[in-house]
């Protein structure tokens, strides 16, 4: 097993303190901080209605938090729209991988490109540069299905993708924005071993070559492990654990709250 | 002070016709997702049918009214089953719901035209009576509709939280796959909910043209966009909220006449009165006044 | 059945299929493309008509300045109608766009001292004491007439200038159009139809894009007013009312919502359908007094969206899983 130690460098790229929300009688998420590095892996586990997803949500913008402050790269996002923080680079997967089943897969990943002069109605009026764009983001849409092994789909509706191959769609698609941070919702549940080898092999390429920072949420422990730097466990949607992974194992609460709960659920 | 009784009154009996018709509209809609375009032309459907039977073959108008509440349930019973049912089974979207209620509603209005044709009527009923009440002039059949229309309004509640397809139809709108793994017979739910805003639009259809004294083929169609006011404002898909609406809907547009407001409103801008409370509450309150009832986590 | 070979009935057909074809457009624009359900798109054309007759007649502008303030009215209440109520669901929005157009057509109604109210512009009150205001189109309709008569002869008409006015630019804004729909702007658009979370996790700004669609088919709804208001050369409040708007639906629907290019087919359908029930004069039609004529087209057209939306929903041209995904 890899280990590496958690970064202390200055700044954390995603910083989240405190915060809380509740949908009618329900509080998902109750009084949440932590913060994130940049450049590194992290991974959020916590048994199912642990709050994780609802946390992604709070952190993406796709729901407004009712207390507390998130901070990323140093700037509050926790007031802005969910298009405003993907704008700032911080962008998210889906859990059940939402691609856009009538849009052919290469349209999935090109609609992903952000500063698209065609996105605007003045680069209506200039078709030279909207042409030149289009030519170099079906480029690197196709580097990028290249890379996930889906290249022979890019004409079909991403519709006919199974599950697997749309979350490693989802991903692509996250990657198409330049984001210097991805969240990942449960990128493995449900995919194929060697589909989660590929994605496994894709991760492990981007942490090589470019500079993004992940969060993960994963709900089994063990598929994490290797690949998290840190892991943080999450129950009745607060932390109840953080640290390197082999700490986690160890930790009384998890087993009690998470393993326990395991045992008893599966 | 005899002004505010006077629109007081007029305003719960215009309310409680629109509550009538609303309660149709918005039960449709919890159980359908259907907005029904068409409800206008069965209000003037059953103001036209009564009148053909009560004037034209004059009998009891009392029986008339029933007589034209069935063809209200026949149509609808007709056109769930030829049209309705189908587009369930294709799975039909929103899209296709609106523009069959539109076609719907084309169709019917014609129909009307050509077998009753295009002139005013007016029912056998004296229009003119009126008793005075605290210095208010009630009309007899501003009388007979509040009279009438509560004892509906009445019925139709108690039917909702009593009877046994009442509280299916609820607990379909609610969550209709749980309704029907649990045993709730959805065809049966939905043709109940033709049925009743059938009979409902009928009704509200003559208690239109009595308040009204007279009417013609557009009665209805000019209401419908009050209506929406009405089942908007009491929450959409709220069968309780409907009736709510409609009748504090008729308050505020009688009540805007009164001199307080802007001088008071010229009577015959109050369609716009419910225009503007129609898009004062999708701007600020889309859920309408009921909606906590309906927001789920 | 002489109507059917007279060109008169031809030209009249044909005309109105290309003012509707361009109103027709705008609906294509907002629902083909961003899944918009506006039924209140006849309050754009409402809106763009009068206010060329007003800024004419009462405050005699040039007729071109006035048409291009009447577009841009129409856009702008695109735009107000969006801002206040696109957040809101489609069946939400569907009936706000109802109650626009309602409103509007009731405020042209009541506000007699600057529209003419229920008598139409004719009566709109002004120096000159006649309400027209296509004196400055006339003057081109007219060439156009003088050009065509020697190929014609006495059967040229200003119908027939018209004619050949309306269909160059329903071609052209068909083709813009399509244009703007291969733009990545009608890709994000065509994904916020399935799903709004997506495309905002992008950085997309859904609203944005939609409210531009809602303007845009708005703009081509003002367009459509403008050709409308030179044909008929008169406006009242009734040449609004809310079937006006289902015309538009009844077009769209039967080329198919997401295909533009059929559009001008179903645009000449309808054409014929209105023409028709106006002139023909041979039996069942013949027995028909004119205002019977009129319920006997609108009639028709509830059959018509009814069969197409239970039989055929994706329309004469279009995929069926296109409508059924909805």
């Amino acid at each position: 097993m890899e280990q590496s130690t958690v970064k202390q460098s200055a700044a954390p790229i995603l910083d989240v303190r405190d915060i809380s929300v509740s949908f009618g009688g329900v509080k998902p998420v109750r009084g949440v901080s932590f913060s994130i590095e940049k450049n590194t892996f992290t991974s959020i586990i916590g048994p199912n209605g642990a709050g994780k997803t609802s946390l992604f949500n709070l952190i993406s913008g796709a729901n407004k938090i009712d207390s507390g402050e998130i901070y990323f790269k140093g700037d509050p996002i926790h007031s802005i729209h969910a298009y405003q923080v993907a704008q700032r680079g911080l962008v998210r997967t889906f859990q059940g991988a939402k691609v856009i089943r009538r849009l052919t897969v290469v349209e999935n990943l090109m609609m992903a490109v952000q500063g698209n002069p065609g996105d605007n109605l003045w680069g209506f009026l200039n078709p030279s540069a909207r042409k030149r764009f289009e030519i170099s983001t079906r480029e690197e849409a196709m580097l990028r299905l290249e890379q996930v092994g889906l290249s022979k789909f890019a004409n079909d509706f991403a519709g006919i993708l199974s599950g697997g191959q749309r979350k490693l769609l989802d991903l692509s698609r996250a990657l198409m924005t330049s984001p210097s941070m991805v969240l990942l919702d449960e990128p493995f549940a449900g995919v194929n071993p060697t589909l989660v080898e590929k994605l496994l092999e894709v991760i492990a390429d981007l942490r090589k070559n470019n500079e993004i920072t992940f969060l993960l949420i994963e709900h089994d422990l063990e598929t994490v492990m290797n690949i998290s730097e840190r892991v943080i466990v999450m129950a009745e949607g607060k932390i109840i654990a953080d640290g390197l992974p082999n700490s986690i194992y160890d930790n009384e609460l998890v087993i009690d709250a998470y393993l326990g709960s395991r045992r008893k659920g599966a | 002070m005899t002004d505010l009784i006077q629109y007081l009154f007029n305003g719960l009996v215009v309310g409680s016709i629109f509550a009538i018709a609303a309660v149709g509209i918005s039960l449709l809609y919890s159980v359908l997702r259907l907005v029904n375009f068409a409800a206008g032309d069965f209000l003037t459907l059953g103001a036209f049918i009564t009148y053909f039977f009560s004037v034209t073959i004059e009998i009891n108008f009392f029986l008339a009214i029933i007589i034209s509440m069935g063809a209200g349930m026949a149509i609808s019973w007709f056109l769930e089953l030829v049209l309705w049912r189908n587009l369930r089974r294709n799975k039909a979207g929103t899209l296709a719901l609106f523009l069959v209620a539109t076609g719907v509603a084309l169709m019917l209005r014609p129909i009307i035209q050509y077998v009753f044709g295009t002139e005013t009527r007016k029912f056998n009923v004296d229009i003119l009576k009126t008793y005075d009440f605290l210095g208010a002039r009630i009309a007899h059949t501003q009388l007979m509709v509040l009279i009438f229309g509560s004892l509906a309004i009445m019925t139709i509640a108690l039917f909702m939280s009593k009877a046994r397809i009442g509280k299916d139809m609820r607990a379909y709108a609610n969550n209709p796959s749980l309704a029907a793994v649990s045993g709730v017979n959805v065809d049966r739910v939905v043709m109940a909910t033709w049925l009743i805003s059938g009979a409902l639009g009928s009704l509200a259809g003559v208690f239109q043209g009595l308040v009204q004294g007279q009417f013609n083929n557009a009665m209805g169609d000019t209401l419908l966009l009050s209506f929406f006011a009405a089942v908007v404002l009491g929450t959409i898909g709220d069968a309780y909220g409907a009736l709510a609406g409609g009748i504090l809907l008729g308050l505020f547009m009688e009540l805007s006449q009164l001199a307080i407001f802007f001088g008071g409103v010229p009577s015959n801008y109050k369609p716009v009165v419910a225009f503007a409370t129609l898009v004062l509450v999708l701007l600020f309150k889309p859920e309408g006044l009921f909606g906590y009832r309906t927001r789920k986590v | 059945m002489e109507a059917f070979i007279q060109p008169g009935f031809w030209v009249f057909v044909l005309t109105m299929a290309g003012i509707y074809g361009i109103f027709a457009l705008g609906l294509q624009i907002q629902y083909g493309v961003a899944g918009v359900m506006n039924f209140g798109h006849v309050g754009m054309m409402a809106i763009s008509g009068y206010t060329i007759a007003v800024l004419v007649i009462k405050y005699e502008w040039s007729f071109w300045w006035a048409a291009l303030a009447g577009v841009s009215a129409a856009a702008l209440g695109g735009a107000l109608l969006g801002l206040a109520t696109l957040r809101l669901s489609g069946d939400y929005f569907a009936i706000a766009s109802i109650a626009f157009a309602e409103i509007t057509r009731y405020l042209i109604l009541n506000a007699d001292g600057v529209t003419g109210g229920t008598q139409g512009t004719l009566a709109i009150p002004n120096p000159k004491g006649f309400g027209g205001y296509t004196d400055q189109v006339d003057v081109i309709l007219y060439w156009i007439m003088d050009r065509l008569y020697p190929i014609f002869g006495d059967e040229t008409s200003r119908d027939m200038a018209m004619l050949s006015v309306v269909w160059p630019f329903l071609f052209l804004f068909i083709w813009i159009s399509s244009r703007l729909q291969k733009t990545s702007w009608a890709t994000v658009l065509r994904a916020t139809r399935e799903d709004d979370d997506v495309p905002a996790s992008l950085g997309k700004n859904v609203f944005r894009f939609r409210l531009q669609a809602l303007v845009i088919g708005s703009a081509f709804g003002g367009i459509a007013g403008v050709f409308w208001a030179v044909q008929f050369m008169l406006l009242a409040p009734e040449d609004f009312l809310r079937i006006v708007t289902f015309y538009g639906w009844m077009i769209l629907i039967l080329a198919g919502a997401t295909k533009v290019k059929g559009l001008a087919i179903a645009a000449i359908f309808f054409g014929f359908l209105y023409g028709a029930t106006r002139f023909l004069d041979f039996w069942p039609i013949s027995e028909l007094s004119s205002p019977e004529r009129a319920y006997l087209r609108i009639f028709l057209i509830g059959l018509v969206l009814v069969l197409l939306m239970v039989k055929r929903p994706q329309g004469l041209f279009g995929k069926r899983e296109e409508m059924v995904l909805e």
